[in-house]
């Protein structure tokens, strides 16, 4: 991963102010012109570049998790991913598999890892959206993912919990609510939630915040859903 | 051997797994996860790898992937998600049917979905892109792919003429 220059405290407080003064465009704009990766992208930074289309390009990362760990960068400038257009990240998948093919062929490994870090608390360290493609050998040690079992009660609760603003964003009607009225109104299934279990009591306040303010939304255009959380955490990159 | 997303398709253990379904993929609760909270999206059909999934399900895919990471940031108050393919007994995959993890993340959560990098010398690095290279142009030059195309082409020729004929013998 490429490193943000350092700057002190006073420096900071003074783009602070800077960004606040600031329009959306305005910001996409200053975002883009610090970002490195666009920097790569346009030419003004050299880099090892192994594929380019005219939605993506493709670099050796400079410091890989192993040999053939790969950068799938879109050309556009997306903070996270879902900035992300479905065309863009349709195409990018496509190209993720490609990818995947070749180094397993020009690797001789036995696998690949796809791999996105969606928000700071991800891992996320870039501020422009990319999809990591990472060579794996049996044995390497390199994603050490440990599954465990959950039982039917954690699945059901999982699922309850994550139903409506899916079927939102998938323009579904909710299966469990027998009356389209029943959408209008805040959904009482999640108030019996306990998401204290289910995630923490860190998050319960989150969580709580946020049905409010779905609730006071619910009326408003689709396309307006969630966009204040998301927006928050795409600005954790300023 | 059995197949974890096969039976959840066809929901062999008597409990709804399914969030979502449509022509091709499916939206799933599986048992066994990195943390709870944890969504999977997969191709109906049973497709082992990456490298054999059809383009347009793949894209489907991956515009539902976003769809749920945007749904576990809203819904589980989350900081941040990690999307993961684990393609190939190297990477750890288990069930030989290609499906994409969403995985909720807060920080602190204890999850080890990072690595310590390792900058390539610069002879290995001149390699590693000469070699990736290399493979790119041998996926893409026309020459290698004709053959089995041109089958494909004759196959269907056959299978067309076959069923005009009998069409014809009906009366």
């Amino acid at each position: 991963m490429l490193e943000q220059p350092k700057i002190t405290e006073e420096q900071k407080k003074q783009l602070e102010e800077k960004l606040k003064k600031m329009s959306p465009e305005e910001i996409a704009a200053f975002q883009k012109q610090q970002c490195v990766f666009c920097k790569i992208i346009d030419g003004s930074i050299p880099s090892t570049k192994i594929y380019e289309d005219d939605r993506c390009i493709v670099v050796l990362d400079i410091n890989p998790s192993t040999k053939g760990h790969v950068l799938l960068i879109p050309k556009h400038h997306y903070a996270i991913m879902p900035q992300v257009s479905d065309e863009d990240l349709g195409h990018l998948f496509v190209v993720a598999k490609k990818l995947s093919q070749i180094l397993l062929k020009g690797l001789k490994v036995s696998g690949t890892n796809i791999f996105i870090a969606n928000g700071p608390a991800a891992g996320q360290r870039a501020q422009h959206f990319l999809i990591h493609i990472i060579p794996r050998k049996e044995g390497d040690k390199l994603l050490p993912v440990k599954e465990k079992i959950i039982d039917h009660d954690m699945q059901e609760k999982v699922k309850l919990a994550i139903e409506r603003s899916l079927n939102k964003l998938l323009g579904v009607k909710s299966v469990t609510s027998p009356k389209v009225e029943v959408e209008k109104k805040p959904a009482v299934i999640d108030a019996d939630l306990d998401v204290e279990e289910i995630f923490g009591s860190k998050n319960k306040d989150k969580f709580e915040e946020q049905d409010d303010e779905l609730e006071e939304d619910s009326e408003d255009s689709e396309e307006k859903e969630g966009g204040a959380n998301l927006d928050e955490i795409a600005n954790l990159f300023k | 051997m059995v197949c974890e997303f096969c039976e959840i398709l066809e929901r062999k253990s008597g409990k709804e797994q399914i969030l979502f379904e449509d022509q091709d993929v499916v939206i799933a609760v599986r048992d066994s996860v990195l943390t709870p909270g944890q969504i999977t999206v997969f191709p109906k059909k049973h497709v082992p790898i990456l490298e054999t999934v059809e383009d347009s399900i793949l894209k489907r895919c991956a515009v539902l992937v976003n769809k749920v990471s945007m749904a576990v940031f809203e819904s589980f108050g989350s900081g941040g998600t990690n999307i993961l393919v684990k393609n190939g007994l190297g990477a750890g995959q288990i069930m030989p049917h290609f499906g994409i993890e969403i995985i909720p993340r807060q920080e602190g959560d204890g999850l080890e979905l990072a690595w310590d990098g390792n900058p390539l010398a610069e002879d290995e690095q001149e390699l590693t892109l000469h070699l990736l290279q290399e493979a790119f142009a041998s996926l893409n030059r026309p020459d290698e792919v004709k053959p089995e195309e041109k089958k494909v082409l004759k196959q269907k020729k056959g299978e067309d003429n076959y069923l005009v004929k009998s069409q014809r013998r009906i009366p």
